[in-house]
């Protein structure tokens, strides 16, 4: 009923914001497959906030409870090793990260920390729990492209443990 | 703690006692607010903006209430005012009741003699006070009402229409690593605060139609009056049933013809409910949003009704899980921080 958004007569009524935030989300790796109105079910969901260069999003060992999707900016993910912190990945706009969070409640397993001024969308896990229950197409799209990911990180896991000659650490889900 | 911060706290103290009278309209309009956030997050899905959208939400409610005003509104107002010119009357039944059985209690057990009260009358001196109130108070207390009834809805719109912007001007303010945490606590209690206001109003309209239907269908006279009472008395624990009990027995203690037998199907038809709104209408309009403990239930309550009186006793249970759940999350959070340290040693 809602696929489309608002017709053009009622342009004048409609939150520039908010449709800017859905079709962000569609273009999201972790939301493809998910029609424009649960889309923009989803954005509703979620909170903006600006990070400045240096902040620290999470760090290794917090409890995960929100998933992150930068819209601009650069994140950097790294994991403390005796030599210091070692970067796993740098993100960029559209990248998501702390997925696992919707999942389970286990600690981060790297910290998160902005490089350059940052936009990052937020969503809680209380809030996609809620959506979760009521739209059950949500939940299985949502997990169908987390499952997608995590076995990428799996294979990737495997075939670095097998070479073994590196001796770096795959970057993984947090 | 530095003098800086002292003086800060003691000027929004200060700045909180200024304001104290406007403690319940805003509250209440936090309540409406919470009982229309549905349909407002439903427009945000259509991405439609939020000032059209609380615009039409307002005017709707309008329009309803004053369809619900000409369907309801004469056959309650007659009501009231039947109850009105049969007050003294039936306060001067209840004190010869009352009088009666205390005089009896007497001759019976004469050793409790000096501890029955003095005198009588004390319904018909009760109404006739109320009657009898200057007209300043009156004026007063309508003027107070009428306050409210433009306050709570001018917050409420404000509140749907702009608590977004705040909240994203809050986040934005917050230390960037307490984020994921502090506001991960207040999505949770928001989410459950929502969902219980939500459903005690719900289960307050089930409970109220039902109530009314009942005593209409029991023959007991003010069944509109009577089931409003029972649906709004409602959102108090356990003493609140019990009151729209007592008021719709007294109603039919007065009422010639309907006898013991009258009493007893009214007992009967609020039991009934109070049944069907703990095992069917509850779960299904509150639902999981409230875990209390029947103790700690009944504590809250006591506990709101001494604080605040009539007030306390409605936000006592919001107020109690609030905190509840505020424990177990922190308990929570200590638990995968302990979790993370097994995993690092």
């Amino acid at each position: 009923m809602f696929e489309q958004p608002l017709p053009r007569w009622l342009a004048w009524a409609e939150d520039p914001e908010q449709a800017r935030r859905t079709s962000f989300l569609a273009r999201s790796p972790l939301f493809a497959g998910l029609p424009r109105r649960l889309l923009a079910r989803l954005a509703t969901r979620f909170f903006e906030k600006v990070y400045h260069p240096g902040d620290g999003v999470f760090e290794e060992g917090d409890p995960g409870r929100a998933l992150f999707v930068v819209v601009e900016g650069e994140v950097e993910i790294t994991r403390a090793t005796p030599q210091g912190p070692y970067v796993l990945n740098t993100l960029g706009p559209g990248d998501a990260f702390g997925e696992l969070a919707l999942i389970d409640d286990f600690p981060r397993s790297a910290t998160a920390r902005v490089a350059a001024s940052t936009h990052l969308l937020i969503l809680y896990k209380s809030d996609f729990d809620a959506l979760m229950e009521g739209n059950a197409r949500i939940a299985v799209v949502v997990m169908r492209n987390l499952s997608r990911r995590l076995a990428i990180y799996a294979r990737r896991n495997t075939m670095l443990a097998t070479e073994q000659s590196r001796g770096s650490e795959a970057a993984g889900p947090l | 703690m530095k003098p800086a911060r002292i003086l800060t706290w003691a000027a929004v103290a200060a700045l909180l006692w200024l304001v104290r009278g406007m403690v319940l309209p805003v509250f209440l309009a936090a309540a409406l607010a919470y009982l229309l956030s549905p349909a407002v997050v439903w427009a945000d899905t259509l991405a439609i903006r939020r000032t059209v959208t609380v615009g039409a939400l307002f005017a709707v409610i309008i329009a309803v209430m004053v369809v619900a005003g000409f369907l309801l509104g004469p056959g309650m107002l007659s009501e009231g005012a039947a109850l009105m010119d049969r007050l003294p009357g039936l306060a001067r039944q209840i004190d010869l009741g009352l009088d009666a059985a205390v005089r009896e209690l007497a001759e019976s057990a004469p050793a409790v003699r000096s501890l029955l009260p003095e005198g009588g009358g004390w319904v018909q001196g009760f109404v006739s006070d109320w009657g009898a109130a200057k007209p300043a108070d009156l004026f007063e207390q309508v003027g107070h009402f009428f306050l409210l009834t433009i306050l709570v809805p001018f917050f409420a719109f404000f509140l749907l229409r702009d608590m977004h912007r705040l909240i994203a001007a809050v986040m934005n303010r917050l230390p960037p690593q307490h984020v994921e945490t502090s506001v991960a606590v207040w999505r949770e209690l928001n989410g459950v605060i929502g969902r219980y206001i939500r459903g005690v109003v719900l289960d307050g309209l089930v409970v109220a139609a039902l109530a009314a239907l009942g005593l209409w269908a029991a023959g007991v006279p003010y069944p509109l009056l009577l089931g409003a009472f029972a649906g709004l008395a409602n959102v108090v624990p356990f003493v609140g049933p019990l009151l729209s009990t007592v008021a719709a027995g007294l109603v039919v203690v007065l009422t010639p013809g309907q006898g013991l037998a009258g009493v007893l199907r009214v007992a009967l038809l609020f039991l009934v409910i109070k049944v069907l709104d703990d095992t069917v209408i509850q779960p299904l309009t509150i639902g999981r949003s409230v875990h209390l403990h029947p103790a700690l239930l009944l504590g809250s309550v006591v506990v709101g009704s001494h604080a605040l009186g009539v007030l306390g006793m409605i936000i006592a249970v919001p107020v109690a899980t609030v905190l509840q759940e505020t424990v177990r999350l922190l308990l929570e959070h200590r638990r995968v921080l302990a979790r993370h340290d097994r995993l690092v040693v």
